[in-house]
């Protein structure tokens, strides 16, 4: 018994010294802090960002500059993996001291941030300052504002570009500077391709949720009710049976026609098949210009995103991410977080970030900048993703939808499009997608306990 | 006389009664001494396996927001809507026949292998090497290595097709394709560690068994049926056991190379349950999807324990 109660004793005392422990170096680590603030004066800002490969590098440069232009405030650039995972980071660190100052999320998941509770409206940050919005792009400015007032600060957009291989087309017979521009006149083009070269296909769609939106757009469709959920939350799905079958149709049509490649929802495939000659046109975000005209052994063609011969082209919404401030930081971290949201904004570090990844400018005087109208004279391309999103028209279509289940929906229609690629019925599909968005938009507003 | 026989009745009893005390207090100690040694473990599971398994079932029954956070306590709803959801039926179906294509087969090709490379030959530590090394590789680089095999332009398998002149194949992108293709790759790296356990089992085999069959002049089947067969059945039990639960909770493969698709095609159980926690953040449906997982992967090993063991033959 004694030698139990000592070993019991000495587990407790293990145990206490081991918590104590812990404690003298987490209180030692906190007042590390100050001292070190004191002597530096530096102002330390988090900022979990999602851009991997050569945006990434880019974007570590663009820090970088800023870090040693002034000697005020340290921006520690983190990337924390995908914009998903992201997120789900972020929710688990939401509310405590681990929680970054800035994070960089897509824009799909805007109405969840403001839903969270855990973000700042930058309007507040623009108010106090006086800061001057109306210099960016204004469609950039539209998606990103509700009720006029600007939530998070746009920083990387793309739009959804067609890209061709023009050598291709000569080889066709078709005209490498007349781009197909309806649905009918790329199912056409697929065949002229497959019959002078039976190897290549014509086309590709890439089963991505993203692509599905912006062709709804681009024939002035709109993906949810309450005009997108621009006016009120959501309570169904915005387009008719008609405009959803339409992009459905033309896909089985090309499949019908065996001049449809399909990479399923797998883009790194699609575009090597591309790079390979496998396929002729494929749609994807203007994001990846640089990388593939500087990879293609062709000359790369992009045109804009095809529509239906009978609608009216009415332009895309913008894609990419924006950058949201984090409640519950201290004021002078939040400042230091807004010097750097401005520097962002700025025509040079916009110029420079256009023309390395491909994204727009947020500001449309970067596109005045030497090294942008260098870029474009060496790649006239890169012009066509900026004049798309320039024709847009304004309306409640191409400003975009707002939702906090749109990742679910992507996934829901992904299923619907795969469906089709692998010879499955348009009417099915389409009905079967539709029921699982309604009934995905319903459990989400009944999650909210609205 | 009725005086001393209750005396000594009453000194009988108080001797009973303290037995039974120290007895009890022998017990009592051991109890502790017992707790004692579990303590670590118990601690251990309680903050990583109880408290998150009693959470689940907690959140199972509740709608929540983004964060996480509970709103609505909906009861056994989240339990309805899914066995009413073709998503869930059909990634219940998916998990089954992934199953059924992986664990035999990858028990039937590493004892294969295993009875081969157990014979004494010049050499056979090569081949051992070989046959374990998939043991080595982690699930990331297993399934890069395959998804480039599999690719569509450059993949080695569609130019092996190409050659013989036929037909490319999806294989990651046809739903015919799919689910076998992920099979494929899990076998192949499932043999390793399957094919470690089952050669160590061999070996361990005593010689003498076979000695004696050989004076009897049992053929080489003969003794495959009647000695290895039996003798490795408590390591083929453990094998069979551990691969089914790794069946169903495959993940990373099925990550890296289709993302649940085409057509949900290949969208397991513990993907169905991440894409519902991390994509569309309902932590409800999700954690009622990972309890009817729980539930499933108990009620297999009990059956196994129930039906396999029997058969098992313990030396």
């Amino acid at each position: 018994m004694r030698k139990l109660f000592t070993f019991l004793t000495l587990g407790i005392v293990v145990l206490l010294s081991a918590c104590s422990s812990e404690d003298n170096s987490t209180q030692g680590q906190e007042g590390d802090k100050p001292t070190s603030t004191e002597n530096t004066q530096m102002q330390e800002v988090t900022f979990w960002h999602s851009m991997g490969g050569a945006a990434q590098e880019s974007l570590n440069k663009i820090v970088g500059d800023f870090n040693k232009s002034q000697d005020k405030i340290h921006v520690n650039a983190l990337y924390q993996g995908t914009y998903d995972e992201s997120l789900t980071k972020f929710n688990a660190v939401a509310g405590s001291d681990s929680a970054p100052t800035v994070i960089q999320t897509f824009e799909i998941g805007t109405k969840a941030m403001i839903n969270s509770g855990q973000i700042l409206p930058i309007q507040e940050l623009i108010d106090a300052d006086g800061y001057d919005m109306s210099g960016l792009e204004e469609n950039i400015t539209k998606y990103y504002s509700l009720d006029g007032k600007f939530y998070s600060m746009p920083f990387n957009s793309s739009t959804p570009v067609m890209y061709y291989n023009k050598d291709a087309f000569k080889a066709a017979g078709l005209n490498p500077d007349a781009p197909p521009k309806t649905f009918e006149e790329v199912a056409e083009a697929s065949k002229a391709i497959v019959e002078s070269n039976p190897k290549m296909k014509g086309f590709a769609l890439q089963a991505y949720g993203w692509l599905w939106e912006q062709l709804l757009a681009n024939q002035g469709a709109l993906l949810l009710n309450n005009d997108n959920g621009r006016k009120e939350t959501p309570t169904e799905i915005g387009w008719s049976e008609e405009e959803g079958k339409s992009i459905l149709n033309w896909v089985k049509n090309m499949v019908d026609d065996g001049t449809f490649a399909n990479y399923g929802t797998n883009y790194d495939n699609m575009m090597a098949g591309f790079l390979a000659g496998d396929v002729s046109m494929f749609l994807q975000s203007s994001a990846s210009s640089g990388d593939i005209i500087d990879n293609a052994p062709f000359e790369v063609g992009i045109a804009y995103l095809p529509y239906p011969a009978n609608k009216v082209r009415q332009g895309v919404v913008i894609g990419g991410a924006s950058l949201w401030m984090i409640a519950d930081k201290p004021e002078a971290e939040q400042k230091a977080a807004w010097e750097f949201m401005k520097y962002l904004q700025t025509p040079k570090v916009q110029a420079e970030w256009h023309v390395e990844t491909g994204y727009f400018a947020i500001n449309p005087s970067a596109y005045q900048e030497q090294i942008v109208k260098d870029a474009w004279a060496k790649k006239p391309q890169l012009q066509v993703t900026v004049d798309q999103l320039q024709d847009t028209k304004a309306s409640y279509a191409t400003q975009g939808a707002l939702m906090d289940m749109l990742p679910e929906g992507r996934k829901i229609i992904e299923t619907a499009l795969e469906t089709i690629y692998n010879g499955g019925d348009v009417n099915q599909a389409h009905r079967s997608a539709i029921e699982q968005f309604n009934a995905a938009i319903k459990q989400a507003n009944a999650a909210r306990g609205e | 006389m009725r005086m001393t026989n209750s005396t000594t009745n009453n000194t009988s009893n108080t001797h009973l009664l303290e037995i039974e005390q120290v007895k009890k207090k022998i017990r009592m100690n051991n109890f502790y001494k017992g707790m004692l040694f579990l303590l670590p473990s118990i601690m251990l599971f309680s903050v990583f396996l109880f408290y998150p398994l009693f959470r689940t079932i907690y959140l199972s029954f509740f709608l929540t927001k983004a964060s996480g956070d509970t709103t609505i306590f909906v009861g056994l709803e989240n339990y309805v809507n899914m066995f009413a959801s073709p998503l869930f039926l059909k990634s219940m179906k998916s998990t089954f026949l992934f199953v059924f294509y992986t664990v035999p087969t990858t028990i039937l090709i590493s004892l294969f292998l295993a009875v081969i490379a157990n014979e004494k030959l010049k050499g056979i530590g090569f081949f051992r090497t070989i046959f374990s090394s998939t043991m080595g590789v982690s699930v990331a680089a297993a399934s890069v290595l395959w998804l480039y095999l599999f690719n569509p332009t450059v993949g080695l398998f569609n130019q092996i097709l190409d050659i013989f002149g036929f037909e490319a194949i999806g294989w990651l992108t046809d739903p015919k394709w799919a689910l076998l293709s992920v099979s494929a790759t899990t076998i192949w790296m499932n043999i390793g560690f399957t094919f470690l356990i089952l050669l160590s089992g061999l070996q361990s085999i005593d010689s003498s068994l076979y000695e004696s069959a050989d004076i009897e002049g049992a053929g080489y089947f003969y003794k495959l049926r009647r000695i290895t067969i039996p003798m490795l059945s408590p390591t083929l039990f453990f094998v069979i056991t551990v691969t089914i639960i790794n069946a169903f909770q495959s993940f990373g493969q099925i990550d890296i190379l289709t993302q649940g698709g085409p057509v949900n095609e290949t969208n397991l159980l513990v993907y169905s349950i991440y894409r519902e926690a991390f994509v569309n953040y309902r932590f409800g449906s999700a954690s009622a999807q990972a309890i009817v997982l729980f539930v499933l992967i108990l009620f297999m090993t009990y059956l196994q324990f129930k039906l396999g063991e029997r058969k098992v033959h313990y030396q």
